[in-house]
């Protein structure tokens, strides 16, 4: 059979694949990326819009983590330090209803008290970047209020609502406990308790059902706060099994759209050998045939 | 008639047959990389012998015609290949263009819906920060934007390729004229037995240029060659041809009539079927999508944001202009409702620092907004769809050009110039030439000797 007598166009033809080859192993190595566009991998690609997604989620989780710990810390701390005030209140009441003790400490025990209920106010109203955290739901102002008109002198202007936030797919944790269950909670009311005490203290009778009450209060807001404990634990547990997923989404992303340097690299020289060749075959061509004999 | 006479007449056609030869051979060197041509191989046939008494002489050496080789079926074959392959090569270039669009995971509408749902994540850990709700405006304007781009990118596209086929029907105009100029070139010749094989070749070559643009059918008739597009659609008709128009139709593309008839879904090959295909198929299809994620998205989002309220305790209004009915356009017309961060319906009890309505805000992420996906799973399937389609092209495109360059290598071992065997034919008509010279030149001298002969 007669041959092609003119294999120009086939060895342009093979020219231009190998170009190609090699523009594309060049990409490849430059983006350190096999998938550049959809039509590189298709599944990857679609497979990696999820991947993305679920990437920024799990970097949002882990933001959000960080900024509710520091909400639970805060408010952790706040309440220790309602602790140690409430402690003091009771010594003080004990002391205050031993029958050595004479009205003028008993004044003075009454003030200390005083000063105490105030600290307290203080404490409930304890915020976190400018919002108060024993609110419930509520921003606008501190939501424990003087307010001499009722028996505890204290009024709760918040809400009994909560918030959850989000630290996993599907996975929500309540984020604030409100005021009105930590400190004014039915029959656990510790401002109350403390005017009680206070009230003793002034009329140097009763002395037995406050310091009881306030017992009973100190006792609530101490297991009330385990609920901040947990929630911390939950968090750093979270925190964990975040970062593995973090881990593992990077590690799929890499799978799934990486360059394998080193196939790319020997596809690179071996489409520029192929390139070589080539060119050196066409300049050949030229001196193979009879005119140039 | 023989003799001395006789012998320089056969040498005489012998000098005429190897130069008309030698012309052949030049005509061949000369054409040897002209497209479409088919080299030409003279035909020898020895003259009409003399018969003198019981003996016949031979007159010599006729060049009986000159025979053009290639090969009809082959031909056909090649006119096929191209129209896949024009079809396929207008097809890809438009398809790559297009998935630029949904390439890409750091920008694009897939980075912005995870945005978006991602800004109300980090609201809901302080719901009355004005700068997170702001955050959360501009995500949501971003997620907007993002559909708006897309959109426009694919009404681009199309309008780009509507203006392609207007030219690939210009381009189809001009074709066909010339070839019905040939074909009646090539009957008169053929009325009068001449060789027409040079206007074949030309013919053959407009042919493959129109087999790339548009689909044609080749009848061969005993009058010419008449060629239609594969619904019957005449292009040419022996020595007449037929211009298609193009008239701009609702929605702003061009229709493609021949005639008075509307052809353009009738054209599947060829330059122009792979323009039509993703003018008219793929690029609605995709722009259907778009519109059925958005319209499905800001619904759902709509209806989460009036379930809650806003930081003034007020009941929450349309967080995306609601999309019309039917969805159609929606994603270039997506645009955010609200401007006042205040007005995010991030509250489900009407108090400012509660989040949630957007836990229900977010839960849209998972929820089944389009064709029962949810948005991410609908936008990936058109990834998927889109990387698809463009790498199917190219394999089939890839396919085709390996085929083409298959037949392209046949029909050149037919049809095609060898220099070799020019030059060697070169030299054997040159040596036939120079020996029928010498017989002339012997012939001569005999008939010299004969003239002068008794003479001393």
């Amino acid at each position: 059979m007669r041959v092609n007598p003119n294999p120009m166009p086939d060895l342009l033809a093979a020219l231009s694949r190998a170009r190609q080859t090699t523009e594309d192993a060049l990409r490849e190595l430059s983006s350190g990326r096999r998938v550049n566009q959809p039509s590189d991998d298709p599944a990857a690609a679609a497979i990696l819009v999820q991947n993305h997604d679920q990437t920024i989620f799990t970097a949002r989780y882990l933001q959000t983590l960080t900024s509710i710990q520091g909400q639970f810390q805060t408010a952790d701390s706040a309440l220790s330090s309602v602790i140690v005030s409430l402690n003091r209140a009771l010594t003080l009441g004990v002391q205050g209803a031993n029958g050595t003790a004479s009205d003028t400490d008993r004044a003075a025990i009454a003030t200390e008290l005083q000063g105490i209920q105030d600290q307290l106010i203080s404490l409930a109203n304890t915020s976190f970047q400018g919002g108060p955290l024993f609110a419930g739901t509520l921003t606008s102002s501190p939501p424990f209020v003087k307010d001499n008109t009722l028996p505890s002198g204290v009024r709760y202007d918040g809400n009994d609502a909560v918030n959850q936030v989000q630290i996993g797919d599907g996975y929500r944790i309540v984020a604030n406990k409100p005021g009105s269950q930590l400190f004014t909670a039915a029959g656990h009311d510790v401002f109350q308790a403390l005017a009680g005490l206070i009230q003793a203290m002034a009329t140097n009778t009763g002395f037995d059902v406050a310091i009881t009450a306030l017992r009973d209060s100190f006792d609530f807001i101490s297991s009330q706060r385990v609920f901040y404990g947990n929630a911390m634990n939950q968090g750093l547990a979270q925190s964990t099994s975040l970062g593995t997923t973090k881990v593992q989404l990077a590690e799929q992303e890499n799978t799934l759209v990486a360059s394998d340097i080193e196939a790319a690299a020997s596809r690179l020289v071996s489409s520029q050998a192929a390139t070589n060749a080539t060119l050196a075959a066409i300049g050949r061509i030229s001196q193979l045939n009879l005119f140039a004999s | 008639m023989s003799g001395l006479l006789g012998s320089l007449s056969t040498a005489l056609s012998a000098l005429i047959a190897n130069q008309q030869a030698f012309e052949t051979a030049s005509n061949n060197v000369a054409n040897a990389n002209t497209p479409g041509f088919s080299r030409q191989r003279p035909v020898f046939t020895p003259g009409d012998p003399v018969v003198l008494g019981r003996l016949s002489f031979g007159t010599g050496v006729v060049l009986k015609k000159l025979e053009s080789l290639r090969d009809p079926i082959l031909e056909l074959r090649l006119n096929q290949e191209s129209q896949t392959q024009g079809q396929l090569d207008s097809a890809l270039s438009a398809l790559q263009q297009i998935q630029v669009t949904f390439s890409g995971t750091d920008s694009g509408i897939a980075h912005a819906i995870s945005k978006f749902f991602d800004s109300l994540q980090q609201l809901s850990t302080d719901p009355a920060s004005l700068s997170l709700r702001q955050g959360v405006l501009t995500a949501a304007a971003n997620l907007a934007t993002s559909f708006n781009t897309a959109s426009h990118n694919l009404q681009t596209q199309h309008s780009n390729l509507d203006l392609n086929v207007v030219q690939a029907v210009g381009e189809i105009n001009t074709l066909t004229p010339q070839i019905a100029a040939l074909n009646q070139q090539i009957t008169n010749l053929e009325n009068v037995h001449e060789d027409a094989s040079a206007f074949i070749d030309q013919r053959g070559a407009l042919i493959r240029q129109l087999s790339s643009l548009v689909d044609v059918s080749v009848i061969q008739t005993e009058h010419g060659i008449t060629l239609t597009t594969s619904n019957g659609t005449p292009l040419v008709a022996q020595e007449r041809s037929f211009q298609l128009t193009t008239q701009i139709a609702a929605g702003g593309v061009h229709k493609i009539f021949a005639g008075t008839v509307d052809v353009t879904g009738l054209l599947p090959a060829g330059k122009l079927g792979g323009l039509l295909e993703v003018r008219d198929n793929r690029i609605p299809a995709l722009q259907a999508n778009l519109d059925q994620l958005a319209a499905g998205l800001a619904t759902a989002l709509n209806a989460a944001h009036r379930g809650g309220f806003d930081l003034n305790g007020a009941v929450g209004t349309d967080l995306f202009i609601p999309p019309a009915a039917g969805g159609v356009g929606a994603a270039a017309a997506l645009s955010v409702a609200i401007t006042d961060p205040a007005f995010i319906a991030a509250s489900s009890d009407g108090t400012p620092g509660s989040n949630g309505n957007l836990a229900v805000i977010s839960a849209v992420h998972d929820q089944a907004v389009a064709t029962g996906q949810k948005p991410l799973d609908f936008y990936s399937r058109l990834v998927f769809q889109v990387g698809s389609d463009t790498a199917n092209t190219a394999a089939d495109l890839s396919a085709s050009q390996l085929i083409l360059r298959q037949l392209e290598n046949q029909r050149a071992s037919i049809s095609g110039v060898s220099l070799d065997e020019e030059a060697a034919n070169i030299v054997r008509y040159q040596t036939a030439y120079q020996a029928a010279a010498r017989v002339i030149t012997t012939v001569t001298t005999l008939l010299d000797a004969a003239v002068n002969l008794g003479k001393n």
